[in-house]
């Protein structure tokens, strides 16, 4: 049998002062100056974990990711605290990638050098964009100008390697609105960019009212020369809407998503998958955290744990879900990947990707990637798969 | 009626039908009848007993002939035999209509006081007045404050030619007028005549299929009798069949064991299918086989085809069993194995008309659980081959090499449109764009007559959801094959990148081919979903292409971000679009939805 996935924990925070209107994430408006319970939400993530651990397997941690929600909310000292509980628990790889989701707001920059000296190694800030009138659209707290602030506060304490969340087709933004926004990214000089889509999501304010947004024309021209641009700055894309400058700069932890490793989730409605066997079967068990943050703290005292739901992922899915995360990278995976994650055969995998191979969407050789026009097009890509059963 | 009861002399039995247009509230005025003799309780009446099918009850029309035997105390102190017998109310179905009233002696127009007249219950009327029928005109929903029996009595005279100041006036709702209504019933429509000594003669009205009995089917005796153990004789096979069970509906099937001349019920007599009991078709013994066929019997013929296909390949077989079981029920659904390029196996099915047609699509989506594809519907040509041979075409995509034929022609239908005078210029500009040859136009009231000579694929293609959005909802239609008549037809084809897709040709008249064929382009783009490549739609005529469109490729379709550990709602979009997909037709490498089929019949928009 072959190694078990590498593993990483991804922490989930669920407040922020307030929600943005595209936002479906498990995300909760306190406004400001809220006073959150962290010492009580600290203590129910470590019982959360404690509970979580048979499924490590003696792994060490080599990523985490602290996401929410705005978990730069959360004090640093309570992170001190979080981490070292952690690490009695699991070791840690030597280089681990420790990031934390962070707004630009200026009560959150005054933490970044609390955050660093926490363990914190890698920031992702939430700008989306830099233009005050598409921000306000957007429900964003913060302008523009704090958004550079906050980069340089980010750099003057120590963060070298951070993201910038960027977001396009905006609600009446023209191409030049979004190369704009992609010039002022570029001369903060980031190790990282994530450039995506706003797309309307269910259970949010823009789904129940939606925004104009670009013709679909306008859509297609802000991807193209967007891409272009980053490309002509020395970003290099390797996922469907992720920037790095460099290999090295490659976000660690969502690239143990797209290659299907395993992960724990701590924290109200937190996802985790991780993989298992059985007789030498592999299979996937997920498992996701009580949504609601006061019904996550009082699951302390609850028999049941933190746990609301959990399901094994069979034989019927594993080969979907693992394309489904593995294909939006732009240079695919290993091929030997597929059985050592999937448990499934490579005739399997021959057989599912039959007939998008055939339209010369697809290439499976040493590596199994999409090509140029099947990342394109890759919703078109994934349902006309076969289930590789 | 029990069924130990002494039988009803003739001249004490009254048979009657209910001419309506949909909605003018036949269905309550049926059950108010029976309520007042007694054939069901206030709460059995809560549901309309008549209209059995769930379908009939919510569009409010009947498609199966029904009757009813009701006893009626009279005020002249007799005991009358009533037989209503309920009849389809849509053109498809005239036949079936004039099959209802040739079993009646009289009929009850009733016509909604607050609407007037409509044209439907026009041709129905003058079926009954041509049969000898005594026809009695009803006011029908006085209780309204709308309602305008004066200006409807005088509608009724000059559209129909009726003496309608003795109308009766009733309100079927609240009962209002009900009593007079069958004093005058039995007052002044005539008894059956006949001879019950005479040898058996007997209609049937209708026959239905039941999955305990076999066949059932109403009957009107005219001569003899006929009881339970008969062996009996079909006139229009000719073969003999022993009669099981003999009796009435009250309106619950109850046994008798015995109608008598003058009398309506029902005979099971061990049939399993449907065509060995045709409508229209006359009973007798099977000892005096010289007993003459009573007149108008005629082999019911579809006038409307369509391919239908499933959406889902292996729904195939469950597609044909349920056809099958539709086809027990229904003598005029006539079906043969199709095989189309672009959609698969299926069948094309033949139809009384587009509501029969969507009356089936219906039932096979409802009762049998059918995800189906239906082309459009196209009606029948009679092609004249240079060899002399006349042949019929039922679909556009088997029509032969026109080298080889000589002449072909179109049914044509006789439409009379009723409509108030205000919207005459409309109905004349459509009928004129529908190549109509206008026969008769007469001024009747407020109302126009209009009677127009058309195509009968003009007419099957949406005319009357037309008719009604030009005329706010006021015209009615109706329309019955004439003849074929020659004319220059020719097949326009739709090529999808380049591959002519046959579920999608049409027949047409030359002249209206080519703007046909630039709005069905542009219709058939505006369907047609956005793919990775560019999708060429044309239109032609022969090879010649009259028309074409362009739906533009798609430049990218990739969800944009996708993190976080919970991948269960990008499954779940996935499944989506998987299941979008199945809903497509595949024809070469384009996807094709299922409303893109149809689009050939919304070329008027």
């Amino acid at each position: 049998m072959t190694a078990l996935p590498p593993l990483s924990l991804y922490i989930h925070v669920p407040w922020c002062v307030r929600k943005c209107p595209y936002c479906d994430f498990n995300s909760h408006g306190v406004g400001h100056n809220a006073e959150l319970p962290e010492d009580a939400y600290i203590d129910a993530l470590i019982d959360d974990l404690a509970q979580d651990l048979a499924m490590v397997e003696a792994r060490p941690l080599h990523s985490i990711f602290i996401g929410g929600g705005t978990p730069s909310l959360l004090s640093p000292a309570v992170f001190q605290r979080l981490f070292s509980e952690i690490r009695a628990r699991i070791p840690f790889t030597p280089d681990i990638e420790i990031t934390l989701e962070a707004n630009p707001g200026t009560v959150e920059r005054s933490r970044f050098d609390g955050f660093r000296e926490a363990g914190i190694n890698r920031l992702s800030l939430g700008i989306q964009s830099f233009n005050d009138a598409h921000l306000t659209t957007l429900g964003r707290i913060h302008s523009g100008d704090d958004a550079e602030q906050a980069v340089l506060a980010a750099r003057s304490a120590g963060f070298d390697n951070f993201n910038i969340d960027i977001m396009h087709g905006l609600p009446g933004q023209r191409v030049s609105d979004a190369l704009a926004d992609i010039e002022r990214a570029l001369s903060l000089a980031p190790a990282h960019l994530s450039w995506y889509q706003l797309t309307l999501e269910p259970n949010t304010e823009f789904y129940s009212h939606p925004p104009r947004l670009p013709e679909e024309e306008t859509l297609f021209d802000i991807q193209d020369e967007g891409h272009e641009r980053l490309k002509q700055a020395g970003f290099e894309r390797y996922e469907i809407s992720a920037y790095a400058r460099s290999p090295a700069q490659r976000s660690r932890h969502n690239l143990n998503y797209w290659q299907f490793g395993d992960y724990l989730g701590i924290g109200a409605g937190a996802h985790g998958k991780v993989t298992r066997t059985d007789n030498g079967r592999l299979s996937a068990l997920r498992r996701w955290k009580s949504r609601q943050p006061d019904a996550y703290l009082r699951r302390r005292a609850d028999p049941r744990g933190y746990v609301a739901g959990q399901q094994v992922i069979g034989d019927d899915e594993i080969g979907l879900e693992f394309l489904l995360n593995a294909l939006r990278l732009v240079e695919g995976v290993e091929t030997e990947l597929w059985s050592a994650r999937t448990g499934l055969s490579l005739e399997a995998l021959e057989r599912a990707t039959a007939r998008v191979r055939q339209r010369g969407l697809l290439t499976l050789n040493q590596r199994i990637a999409t090509s140029d026009k099947g990342l394109a097009f890759l919703n078109d890509v994934l349902a006309d798969i076969e289930p590789p059963a | 009626m029990a069924k130990d009861a002494a039988p009803s002399p003739l001249s004490n039995i009254r048979n009657f039908s209910i001419i309506a247009h949909i909605d003018h509230g036949k269905s309550t005025l049926a059950d108010r009848i029976i309520q007042l003799c007694g054939g069901l309780t206030e709460r059995e009446l809560k549901e309309q007993v008549l209209d059995s099918m769930d379908i009939e009850r919510e569009r409010g029309i009947t498609i199966k002939a029904q009757s009813v035997t009701l006893d009626y105390q009279a005020e002249d102190g007799e005991v009358y035999q009533f037989n209503f017998i309920d009849t389809p109310g849509h053109v498809d179905f005239s036949y079936e209509v004039s099959r209802s009233l040739y079993a009646c002696e009289g009929a009850l127009l009733v016509v909604d006081a607050a609407q007037g007249v409509e044209a439907q219950s026009v041709g129905n009327c003058y079926t009954a007045i041509e049969q000898g029928l005594e026809v009695l005109p009803v006011l029908n929903k006085m209780d309204l404050p709308q309602a305008d029996p004066e200006e409807v009595s005088q509608q009724i005279e000059e559209i129909i030619g009726l003496d309608a100041t003795d109308a009766c006036r009733v309100s079927a709702k609240s009962g209002l007028g009900m009593e007079q209504l069958l004093e005058r019933l039995v007052r002044d429509i005539p008894p059956p005549k006949g001879n019950r000594e005479a040898p058996l003669q007997a209609l049937i009205i209708d026959s239905w299929f039941d999955n305990y009995l076999g066949v059932v089917s109403l009957i009107r005796v005219f001569d003899g009798e006929l009881r339970k153990g008969d062996k009996v004789e079909m006139k229009s096979t000719g073969r003999h069949w022993d009669a099981n069970v003999v009796g009435i509906f009250t309106p619950k099937r109850t046994e008798t064991n015995v109608l008598r001349a003058g009398e309506v019920g029902f005979l099971v007599a061990g049939i399993k299918d449907i065509h060995g009991a045709p409508v229209g078709d006359t009973i007798t013994h099977a000892k005096t086989p010289q007993v003459e066929r009573l007149p108008g019997f005629q082999k019911v013929k579809p006038q409307v085809y369509a391919g239908m296909f499933p959406i889902s390949a292996d729904d195939y077989e469950a597609f044909r069993d349920a056809l099958e079981k539709l086809a027990l029920n229904d003598a005029s659904l006539d079906y043969v194995p199709e095989n189309s390029d672009a959609l698969g196996f299926g069948f094309r099915v033949g139809f009384l008309g587009t509501l029969h047609m969507e009356i089936i699509q219906e039932r096979l989506e409802r009762e049998y659980d059918l995800d189906l594809l239906t082309t459009a519907p196209t009606v029948i040509y009679e092609l004249l081959m240079d060899s002399g041979e006349v042949i019929y075409i039922s679909n556009p995509s088997k029509l032969p090499d026109l080298s080889s034929v000589a002449e072909m022609r179109e049914p044509i239908t006789r439409a009379t449109i009723l409509v108030p005078q205000e919207y005459v210029g409309n109905v004349i500009t459509e009928c004129v764009n529908r190549r109509g040859i206008q026969k008769d136009m007469q001024v009747l009231g407020n109302q126009m007559q209009l009677t127009y000579e058309l195509p009968m694929s003009e007419v099957v293609m949406d005319f009357f959801d037309r008719l009604k959005s030009i005329t706010k909802g006021y015209a009615s239609l109706d329309y019955s094959f004439e003849r074929f008549e020659a004319a220059k037809l020719v097949r326009l084809d739709v090529l999808i990148n380049g591959d002519r897709v046959d579920a999608l040709a049409v027949i047409i008249h030359r002249d209206q081919a080519e703007p046909r064929g630039r709005v069905l382009v542009e219709k058939m783009k505006e369907l047609i979903p956005r793919q990775m490549f560019d999708v060429a739609v044309q239109a032609a005529i022969g090879g010649h292409v009259i028309a074409r469109s362009t739906v533009k490729a798609l430049r990218k379709n990739v969800t944009a971000k996708c993190y976080g550990g919970d991948v269960s709602r990008k499954k779940k979009l996935l499944q989506k679009q998987k299941e979008g997909k199945k809903r497509m037709k595949q024809v070469g490498s384009v996807e094709i939805p299922q409303d893109a089929f149809l689009a050939v019949l919304r070329t008027n928009d």
